[in-house]
């Protein structure tokens, strides 16, 4: 894949995650969410066959569709919180996600010292992802922005992986664990409105 | 026919069939309960890799399966593994009382020992992070049953779990070039300091404790008792595993005084939280957090703590049991686990009270209690090392007696109620009071656990 490619995967990696940070509506969530993936399969495709690194698309669609499918069956009132334009609290995520952004674009010549055989598109895309999803765990209490940010912090992992492992084993597990996660996270969105049959 | 498919793949496919079954709770307890049992007793008496006769065909169990060109293996010093796994399993079920507990415990919990056992059983053995990232999502639903909304600290063990798991792949892949690039010590100490970091994670040392107290605090303590006691005797046995197997006890490498000193100050941190806490839930947290420091105390010492680690394993067991059938009781009763709302509760129910103080002075040590005399041979074992660490050891300790005779100053305090009452059906009584019983027991005769522990040693490192 031409550099000029991985790069635009790289602004990809940058803006979805920074655009779920800001966005109220889970549709966009989920929506960037799906999109990010994009992204993914594009830099993990540099290390790997691309019908392989295609795993990591339909586990992150897949993923991204058992959320969607989860808010499209909550009850209205708990899919469309009120929503409060909250402009200091979108200027302090957003400032903080060019702040990572920074440190990551900084950090790239020892980043590739550690990630021996990743490209600096790779390195820059998966650190971008990591830091991202660290703070949208660290600054969130919903559930579907945890879930979402325990999503972008594996994808940052598995772009930073796929340079080092290649096996079939590891990518069925690591599709998995996607797949369950979101899982769990419907799970956990309508586990307050479920009652226990048992 | 081989071991993993006999201890995985079959529990893991009646843990889903049990799913179907959540209607008919009784059927599901006791059904649990004798496959966990039948599965450790074919664990202690099943030949592998050799020929026998089973009715009219001769068979033979062969110990390992394959799984795109992963190996699982479940090989004849595995046996006390399988052994122990599957009995704390049966443990649980049987003191699971249906009308209290969720009952999703059964399939879920079969599923999860399930999991523990393939994370110990994959080779290499890094990739068993990934069904500890499989046991974190089934204990989460477990501690989220439905009507309630997640709690946060369910939400923060979740995270945590995952991003220990990654750091453990990570560094299992940094290891991996150490073979190739014999000598780097830079790279060998970043992949050490990653592990650490992973484990951290997964084992909640400091400072990444603070989930413990807030599930204690904030869900049922039965499933907190069952998934605090389950999920980190998984990972105190699968870091075993991988520390073995990586032969970091063999080589001259020192994880000695890290694991010593992440021990002291989570007994410390245990200890403090013991003094301080107002809530039985809490109080919980604190000797679980304790007792993940004595733990690695004791795997410090290597190969003479390995048996006192298993009774820990053991003895921490039976106690949150007790500890947490008690409180699950308790909590039915009253308004919440807090000290304000539990003063004088040993007057009206003294049997269940009974279980919640056997079960805490056992894990803070209180002599003539089963607790006390692996601690006692921890701490005497620790006289080799600096005198600080033998010090903060014994505040540590002291500070979690502080906290029992807090609590039991609460549960006996006069609160005008007088009337003696009866909670929870004869059966879960005499449980309780059986519990008591052998922790008293295993105190007055701790010779019988240590040999017990032991040959679990013995078979295990094939000594």
């Amino acid at each position: 894949m031409s550099s000029l490619l991985q790069y635009l995967a790289v602004v990809v990696l940058f803006l979805c995650p920074v655009g779920i940070l800001l966005v109220d509506n889970w549709r966009w969530m989920i929506g960037l969410l799906g999109l990010q993936y994009i992204g993914v399969l594009s830099l993990v495709s540099v290390s790997w066959p691309l019908e392989i690194a295609v795993v990591k698309l339909v586990a992150g669609w897949m993923a991204a569709a058992i959320l969607i499918l989860t808010y499209v069956n909550l009850p209205t009132a708990a899919a469309e919180p009120q929503i409060s334009i909250n402009l200091p609290r979108r200027f302090f995520k957003g400032f903080t996600a060019f702040l990572i952004g920074l440190s990551v674009y900084s950090l790239q010549a020892v980043a590739l010292r550690w990630f021996l055989g990743a490209t600096t598109q790779q390195a820059l895309g998966g650190l971008l992802l990591l830091g991202l999803g660290l703070l949208q765990l660290g600054l969130s209490r919903e559930v579907i922005r945890i879930v979402i940010g325990l999503l972008t912090v594996i994808s940052g992992f598995e772009v930073l992986y796929a340079t080092l492992e290649a096996s079939v084993l590891m990518t069925g597990l690591l599709a998995i664990l996607n797949i369950g996660i979101a899982f769990v996270g419907a799970y956990l969105l309508l586990a307050s409105y479920l009652e226990d049959t048992s | 026919m081989n071991t993993p498919t006999l201890w995985i793949i079959l529990p893991l496919l009646l843990s889903g069939i049990f799913l179907f079954l959540l209607n008919r709770q009784r059927i599901l307890k006791w059904t649990g309960t004798i496959i966990s049992l039948t599965l450790a007793g074919l664990a202690a008496v099943l030949p592998i890799n050799q020929l026998f006769n089973f009715l009219f065909w001769e068979l033979r169990v062969s110990e390992e399966m394959l799984i795109y060109g992963r190996r699982f293996v479940l090989s004849d010093p595995d046996r006390p593994i399988v052994i122990l796994v599957f009995v704390l399993c049966a443990f649980w079920f049987l003191i699971l009382d249906p009308k209290n507990d969720p009952i999703q415990v059964i399939p879920l919990g079969l599923a999860g020992t399930v999991l523990i056992l393939t994370a110990y059983a994959v080779e290499p053995i890094f990739y068993g992070a990934l069904f500890f990232a499989f046991l974190a999502l089934i204990d989460v639903v477990l501690l989220s049953p439905p009507g309630n909304k997640p709690t946060r600290g369910v939400m923060r063990f979740l995270i945590f779990q995952i991003l220990g798991i990654l750091f453990i792949l990570f560094a299992a892949w940094l290891a991996s070039w150490i073979d190739l690039n014999t000598g780097d010590q830079l790279l060998f100490v970043r992949s050490l300091v990653i592990l650490a970091l992973g484990f951290s994670f997964l084992l909640a040392i400091f400072p990444f404790t603070s989930w413990i107290p807030m599930v204690t605090e904030m869900n049922h303590p039965f499933l907190a008792g069952y998934v605090l006691s389950t999920y980190l005797v998984g990972v105190f046995l699968f870091g075993l595993r991988f520390v073995t197997e990586a032969g970091w006890f063999d080589q001259n490498i020192s994880i000695q005084g890290a694991l010593q000193i992440a021990g002291i100050i989570m007994l410390c941190y245990g200890g403090g939280l013991a003094i301080v806490s107002k809530h039985l839930g809490r109080m919980m947290a604190a000797v679980v957090i304790s007792d993940i420091g004595r733990s690695l105390l004791a795997i410090s010492l290597f190969l003479s703590g390995f048996p006192l680690f298993f009774s820990l394993v053991i003895i921490q067991s039976i106690a949150i049991g007790v500890w947490s059938l008690s409180l699950s009781h308790l909590r039915k009763v009253v308004r919440s686990l807090s000290f304000d709302d539990v003063i004088g509760a040993a007057r009206q129910w003294p049997i269940i009270s009974l279980g919640i103080l056997a079960g805490y002075f056992t894990l803070a040590g209180l002599p003539l209690l089963a607790g006390f005399p692996i601690f006692w041979v921890l701490g005497s074992s620790l006289r080799m090392y600096p005198s600080w660490m033998v010090l903060w050891f014994v505040f540590g300790s002291i500070g979690l007696i502080i906290g029992g005779l807090r609590t039991l100053a609460v549960l006996t305090k006069n609160s005008g109620e007088e009337a003696v009452l009866i909670l929870g059906s004869s059966f879960y009584r005499a449980v309780i009071v059986t519990i008591t019983a052998v922790l008293i027991l295993l105190g007055l005769f701790p010779q019988v656990l240590f040999s017990l522990t032991q040959i679990i040693t013995n078979l295990l490192l094939e000594l």
